[in-house]
């Protein structure tokens, strides 16, 4: 089992992917500053993890995620540790996304994003729930107050605090990692492994 | 005292587990010690000024949280007496005993965390998850994260003035400035992905990718615990079972 998930990630990652997958992680972690300088109310965090997903593969968007969210916690944002299972789920269900040809059309990539908020508000619920009581230190502690006042559980609550702005945040995301990738010149994708989820052939990796 | 990463994980996983066992009134006590450690204990000192800053920044924050939280879950979570009135604002009991335990758990698993961070420099760090076994292309990734998270930020930055430059509304309307968002995102990818070809191909012509663990230093294993981690991890135990034993008694 070990060995053939080693095997994976080691056909994921030839090349070009590893300098790829390391500046994605770091990306994820720096994103904050350019919507921060264009004074733009999202986050953006794992626009790095759809980007290793999408060019690269899968099992490298797990991997991408959780160095990024280990980093994260290790540059003073301890909670991100525990989120870790949330951004394994966003790499795996966008990478296999990415397998199916989703990121070909522009309404397929919309649909994405939305299920992929959707799933992220699910996952994260219960971590948020249980591990923290609902309060994350952000300013979406609010709406979960907020919710709970007017009667609800404390997992449900924390659900629909997730479902008012993950997907958002993961549709514009996909969004722009769908602009990015086809903005970017053919030749240099091709160093890329998961470059072929992008051409209108059927991709090899298809299931 | 000198601790070692193994120690300081055991000790992590010690303070995790009181977080999520323990009563608020231990665990609150513990958070003080935890956050204490920081300035007594020199193996929980800062290894740089950005560590220190993160532990600093987080301390004054998390004082705020934990007064503004137990306030507020105080106000909004009705049930049980009726502790005070404030300009006609109730608080409850209920509410603010659940502030009180969410506050102290959430701290103390976030203050067990940062301090192992400050403490451990991540080169150190990263050389142990090397010594445990991690795969050699993931240890090399962690070091070019560190590489970008350098340089990142100076791109961005030249990034953001250039397009700007070149008339990117960077500060019209909230749509205009979304949609330079693309504008700014694709040209440090494609400079990226330009780098890490560059790097890729020096990586393959040097072998990395045929025998990767002979282009890393290789670093000795020490498969023996040492006491202090043998210690912390019987420490677990006990409070482990300690609960699990309170918890079959309760039935």
């Amino acid at each position: 089992m070990l060995n053939s998930v080693r095997g994976r990630i080691a056909n994921e990652m030839t090349g070009a992917a590893l300098p790829f997958v390391a500046f994605c992680i770091a990306l994820n972690l720096t994103v904050g500053q350019v919507t921060a300088a264009l004074k733009i109310p999202l986050y953006l965090d794992s626009i790095g993890t759809v980007l290793v997903a999408v060019l690269v593969g899968p099992w490298s968007a797990v991997i991408a995620g959780s160095f990024a969210n280990l980093l994260a916690a290790a540059f003073g944002n301890p909670s991100m540790m525990f989120f870790i299972p949330v951004v394994v789920v966003i790499g795996a269900f966008t990478g296999y996304l990415a397998r199916a040809g989703w990121f070909r059309r522009w309404y397929l990539v919309a649909l994405g994003g939305i299920l992929q908020g959707i799933l992220a508000a699910i996952v994260s619920a219960p971590i948020s729930a249980y591990l923290f009581g609902g309060v994350m230190m952000t300013g979406t502690d609010f709406l979960v107050l907020y919710f709970r006042s007017v009667g609800n559980t404390l997992l449900n609550s924390v659900f629909y605090q997730g479902l008012t702005s993950d997907p958002v945040d993961k549709l514009i995301t996909y969004l722009l990692v769908f602009f990015i990738t086809r903005s970017l010149p053919r030749r240099l994708l091709s160093r890329l492994r998961g470059a072929s989820n992008l051409k209108e052939t059927p991709s090899r990796h298809a299931p | 005292m000198r601790l070692d990463i193994s120690s300081k994980l055991a000790l992590v996983l010690l303070l995790w587990v009181c977080a999520f066992t323990l009563e608020w009134f231990v665990s609150v006590p513990l958070l003080v010690v935890a956050a204490a450690a920081r300035y007594l204990v020199p193996a929980f000192r800062p290894q740089s000024h950005r560590a220190n800053r993160a532990f600093n920044k987080f301390l004054l924050y998390s004082v705020a949280i934990l007064v503004l939280l137990t306030a507020l879950n105080a106000l909004l979570m009705p049930g049980g007496d009726i502790l005070f009135t404030l300009a006609g604002l109730k608080f409850h009991h209920d509410g603010l005993m659940f502030g009180i335990r969410t506050a102290a758990r959430l701290l103390l698993l976030s203050v067990s965390i940062l301090i192992f961070f400050i403490s451990t420099p991540l080169p150190d760090f990263i050389r142990f998850l090397q010594q445990k076994g991690l795969p050699s292309q993931l240890i090399l990734i962690l070091l070019l994260t560190l590489h970008f998270l350098d340089q990142l930020p100076e791109r961005i930055n030249r990034v953001f003035v250039a397009q700007e430059a070149r008339g990117a509304p960077v500060r019209a309307g909230v749509f205009s400035r979304a949609k330079s968002l693309v504008s700014i995102l694709s040209p440090l990818v494609l400079s990226s992905i330009v780098e890490s070809i560059d790097r890729g191909t020096a990586l393959e012509v040097r072998g990395f990718l045929v025998r990767p663990e002979a282009s890393l230093v290789r670093v000795q294993a020490r498969q023996k615990l040492n006491p202090v981690s043998l210690t912390l991890l019987l420490l677990t135990l006990g409070v482990l079972f300690l609960f699990l034993l309170r918890w079959l008694l309760a039935f």
